[in-house]
């Protein structure tokens, strides 16, 4: 069954509601499972309405669910199969304050990928924007990655929407900055990654990364160059670098990634370990940012992970 | 908990002024334990002094399949076996303490006299704790102290103590294990230093130690497929799994979903920072592989 994935574009509280509290009611009244993934106050608004002994709706504040897109997506997929065979309807309004660009982008990126992830789920997303207080910006881009829109002037079709895979290859499509003069650099020879682990997790707990997101990196790191190593052309070699806040390690080799990457590799999240894509797709959750650069210079992964971001491990 | 104050040894580490530990949990192990012990001790012209009622034949780790020649190295002197009668039992044949004492006591001085630079003693204590007698506890905590002081400033003799794991209560057999130094356990499959490969035996499986990568996967996968036969439940331990890489948890789900209809691949005591990533990527993932124990602490030869 196909999904419904709409963008409500609303001036304030008392607009928000007056959609939002049908829209749960419907999912309520269809037996669907009903989740509210909303930030406060808006939250706590919503919980007032439905108060009472044993009601059904899941309430989850945006600020927990939202802080890693790929996590999110998984987290949703999450929700999708414990809920099978009952149809999702989740009221979704995603966090878009304190991002830098390349996190929006993402954050865009993801709100994209949504189409594709949950196509055949069934599951119903109405995912509201704030006129009022979000950038124009952050607005324009709901219209491309809704197939659905309802605002005051439109409801129905949404004519702006544009494919996962257009929107992601703009995601990509940023100036890609060089890395500094002072990155350390370790060869990657040999089919032995021990010396590689323990390079990335001393520079790591230098640069000030605290141990678990270390280890991921870690983790993070062995599996990206043990895929260059595997399907890659010699030479390949790590750098490592602080970037602000963020520990950035990148691996490259000379060889052509085949099939090439698209906006969507790695994304998808696999239905097991067993498929094509696992290995990548876990690179994806475990650290921040992953950003693949194939070209006709090599093969080069950039991971990214912030000194500052406190993640609870796990689904 | 506190910090274990013996040493865990594998089998063919074990050395002189070792008083060893070894409770087994079936014959499979023991053998495997002693079996080493005796090959290793006769392969290396130390001697072997073995206490039991048992032909010489019959030892764990001798005959033909092992290419030892029982009645040659008994010729020799360099295997000794000593009848329970003549090793510790008194003239109404209850096990007597002191007589065993002197037994080791004369063994090591005799094993000096003809020249060898060590000896290797064992003997099974299972006897003396199942029925029909009540298992005198007291009477081989104090034999034990007392050997453990024998043995342990020698610089030629070492021992091993077997027991069944099963013959006694999990607190008694805790305080048997403390009046040893050193727990024996069984040589390593594999060991290049990064990864650490043991076969357990209760439950039965593998215990994994230190970093499981690409270029150890396909000697894991071979230990894995040969604990895999004989449609036994198989249990990983990964309690000293410091890293495992995304393919090793693809190797252990692939290997998983080849087994009998069913049938898990069990994955014990998780280490924190692979239990990290199971967790990231969800247990679903990772289909016929299941969460079995947890222990925080270590557990020498999971008697508690």
């Amino acid at each position: 069954m196909a999904m419904e994935h709409k963008a409500f574009l609303y001036r304030d509280i008392d607009d928000f509601l007056s959609v939002t509290v049908p829209y749960l009611k419907d999912g309520l009244a269809n037996d669907q499972s009903v989740i509210a993934v909303v930030p406060e106050p808006r939250l706590t608004a919503l919980r007032d309405v439905f108060a009472g002994p044993g009601q059904p709706i899941a309430f989850v504040d945006s600020a927990e669910f939202y802080r890693h897109p790929v996590r999110t997506l998984r987290d949703y997929q999450h929700v999708v199969k414990q809920s099978a065979p009952r149809r999702v309807c989740a009221l979704a309004e995603p966090v878009w304050q304190g991002w830098d660009e390349r996190q929006t982008l993402e954050w865009i990126r993801y709100e994209s990928l949504i189409n594709v992830v949950f196509a055949s789920s069934g599951a119903r997303a109405l995912c509201p924007y704030d006129t009022g207080t979000l950038p124009p910006r952050v607005v324009a881009e709901a219209k491309r990655t809704h197939p659905l829109l309802l605002s005051s002037e439109h409801e129905g079709l949404n004519h702006e929407y544009v494919d996962p895979v257009t929107v992601g290859t703009a995601c990509d499509r940023g100036p890609r900055t060089g890395r500094p003069r002072d990155a350390e650099y370790l060869p990657v020879a040999g089919a032995d990654l021990h010396v590689l682990r323990a390079f990335v997790g001393e520079r790591a707990a230098r640069h000030g990364l605290p141990k678990r997101p270390a280890q991921n990196l870690v983790t993070a790191a062995n599996e990206v160059a043990a895929n260059a190593l595997q399907h890659g052309t010699p030479p390949a070699g790590l750098w490592i670098w602080r970037d602000g806040d963020d520990v950035v390690c990148e691996i490259g080799d000379n060889g052509f990634w085949r099939p090439p990457p698209n906006p969507l590799t790695g994304f998808i999240p696999p239905e097991t370990a067993l498929q094509r894509g696992f290995g990548l797709w876990t690179v994806r959750l475990l650290v921040d940012l992953v950003e693949i650069q194939a070209g006709w210079d090599g093969t080069f992964v950039r991971l990214s992970v912030s000194r500052s971001a406190s993640e609870p491990a796990g689904a | 908990m506190e910090t274990p104050w013996f040493a865990e040894r594998p089998v063919g580490e074990v050395r002189p002024g070792d008083h060893g530990w070894l409770a087994y949990s079936g014959s499979e192990e023991r053998d495997q334990v002693i079996g080493t012990f005796v090959r290793e001790g006769l392969r290396t012209t130390e001697k072997v002094v073995y206490v039991t009622d048992a032909p010489a034949h019959r030892l764990p780790g001798v005959g033909p399949r092992h290419g030892i020649d029982v009645d040659a190295y008994s010729r020799a002197g360099q295997l000794r076996v000593i009848s329970r009668r003549d090793a510790c039992l008194d003239r109404r044949g209850g096990f007597e303490p002191a007589m065993m004492l002197d037994t080791l006591g004369r063994e090591v001085d005799k094993a000096f006299d003809e020249g060898f630079r060590a000896v290797r003693l064992t003997t099974d204590y299972s006897w003396l704790l199942k029925p029909p007698g009540p298992p005198d506890l007291a009477r081989m905590l104090g034999c034990e102290h007392r050997v453990g002081d024998a043995v342990s400033p020698s610089t030629m003799a070492m021992a091993i103590c077997q027991i069944d794991r099963h013959a006694l209560r999990p607190d008694e057999l805790a305080a048997l294990r403390d009046t040893h130094e050193v727990l024996v356990e069984v040589n390593p499959e594999y060991d290049d230093g990064i990864l650490k490969i043991v076969r357990t035996f209760e439950p039965d499986g593998l215990r994994l130690e230190g970093e499981l990568d690409a270029a150890r996967h396909s000697v894991f996968a071979e230990q894995l497929a040969q604990v895999s036969t004989d449609r036994r439940r198989v249990h990983l331990d990964l309690s000293r799994l410091g890293f495992i890489d995304l393919g090793g948890l693809h190797l252990m789900a692939r290997h998983a979903t080849g087994l009998p209809a069913g049938e898990p691949l069990v994955l014990d005591h998780l280490a924190p920072d692979v239990e990290n990533v199971i967790e990231m990527v969800g247990w679903h993932r990772l289909p016929g592989l299941v969460r079995g124990g947890r222990r925080t602490s270590p557990d020498p030869e999971g008697i508690t």
